[in-house]
């Protein structure tokens, strides 16, 4: 079958748009080109169209602010993960339920005892007793069991279990122990976020800047 | 109003963005369906955010609506991400998600998405020093001219670069219905942008 060669004007003109932006089909290209090649008026339309393309490319070119692309990313997760954790039927043992209601179920108990925690630290420190207030989480304080790089956390007490737990979603942690006297948790990374080349440090660093988390350090191992 | 050097704007010899990146973006796709990864969700997402949220905007979504027809269509990706066959562009399917939702919000919110403003020509600084700024203030104001139909069909093509077929498929109508609605639009550009005006003659 021998190619379609419509070489009108009209059939030409109107495809001008995907000449200009560079999509035209491949059947169409050639004949469309040979036709602006002789066609005064299509030259000119076909350089009107480019304008127009370049000038609507350069408008798009404006970045969105990366700020608000994450808090609407956020937004969107939280909501596919309070969708997915209300469709996993509880089976009532921490290992039966998805991750996402495991981390609910731990965050619900945690903050509850995190507010407890917070409360005897202060009451210890008030106190003087060195037991409690001289008692500093740091770096260097051993946790075993981990099998991922960690890092230990305390939440603002005003962070809200969905806070915490879009927190903990978007680093790629887990709790694995806590709340322990001061209200800290050790999360670890999951298999993923190692593979995407995050670390204890760098998600520590992450989390200390965000105002729901009030300390962040990597645990060592 | 003097224009750029037309001679200067050579074709676009790369790739347009709707051509690219289609497969590593079904590799993010496959990675969803298959294990809900949710860094491959992140970068999706990145990747049209910005697209989307311009084209929405040029379809007089409301700032406040943008966000939620974005997620939308996101939640449709989410969840039907093993549904996708292939049949098009990645692309395709998903800026065709969100013109459907971004419908959907217009009509619930019974906006008019044509312009009936008069065209306020005071508010095109000609006396510019910056020819492309200018023509892109024209450019912007000779878009909210236009019907919803026919901005659309000009933005994923110039914009967004897609092809005609592809247009017809997010905008789910025939070829023909494309290259028509993109004819008036060009026509009505003309009308309004000085610098079009002066460059091509009447097409009659």
């Amino acid at each position: 079958m021998s190619p379609r060669i419509p070489d009108t004007h009209a059939e030409a003109w109107a495809l001008l748009p995907w000449l200009a932006n560079g999509r035209i089909a491949a059947d169409d290209r050639e004949w469309v080109e040979a036709h602006v090649g002789g066609c005064a008026e299509c030259r000119a339309e076909l350089a009107a169209q480019r304008m127009v393309a370049s000038n609507t490319s350069r408008e798009a070119e404006q970045p969105v602010a990366a700020n608000e692309e994450q808090k609407s990313f956020n937004k969107l997760w939280a909501r596919i993960e309070a969708a997915e954790s209300a469709t996993t039927p509880a089976t009532g043992t921490l290992g039966g339920g998805s991750r996402a209601s495991r981390t609910v179920r731990w965050l619900a108990a945690a903050v509850v005892v995190q507010a407890v925690g917070l409360g005897v630290l202060g009451f210890g420190a008030l106190r003087g007793d060195p037991a409690h207030g001289g008692e500093i989480v740091t770096v260097a304080t051993p946790e075993p069991r981990l099998n991922a790089p960690a890092v230990r956390i305390v939440f603002s007490p005003q962070a809200s279990i969905d806070t915490v737990n879009t927190l903990l979603v978007h680093q790629g942690l887990s709790i694995v122990s806590g709340p322990g006297i001061h209200g800290n948790f050790t999360a670890e990374l999951s298999t993923d976020a190692v593979a995407s080349g995050a670390s204890a440090e760098s998600v520590a660093q992450v989390m200390s800047k965000d105002p729901n988390v009030t300390f962040a350090q990597p645990v060592a191992r | 109003m003097a224009l750029k050097s037309i001679e200067s704007q050579s074709p676009r010899a790369s790739p347009a963005p709707a051509a690219t990146n289609d497969a590593s973006e079904r590799e993010l796709l496959e990675r969803i369906a298959r294990s809900k990864d949710q860094a491959a969700f992140r970068t999706l997402y990145g990747n049209y955010y910005q697209r989307l949220s311009r084209l929405l905007a040029r379809m007089s979504v409301r700032r406040e609506d943008i966000e939620e027809v974005i997620n939308d269509t996101f939640w449709v990706v989410w969840t039907k991400a093993g549904e996708f066959r292939g049949a098009s562009q990645l692309s395709t399917w998903i800026i065709g998600i969100a013109y459907r939702r971004a419908l959907n919000t217009l009509r619930r919110a019974k906006l008019r998405p044509v312009s009936d403003e008069p065209f306020d020509e005071e508010s095109v600084s000609v006396g510019s020093s910056e020819e492309d700024e200018t023509n892109q203030q024209w450019l912007s104001l000779g878009l909210e001219r236009l019907p919803v139909e026919q901005r659309m069909a000009l933005e994923l093509t110039y914009t967004l670069g897609h092809s005609c077929e592809e247009v017809a498929a997010i905008l789910d109508c025939p070829v023909n219905t494309v290259k028509t609605r993109l004819f008036r639009a060009r026509e009505t550009l003309k009308q309004v942008l000085p610098a079009l005006a002066g460059m091509s003659g009447d097409h009659s």
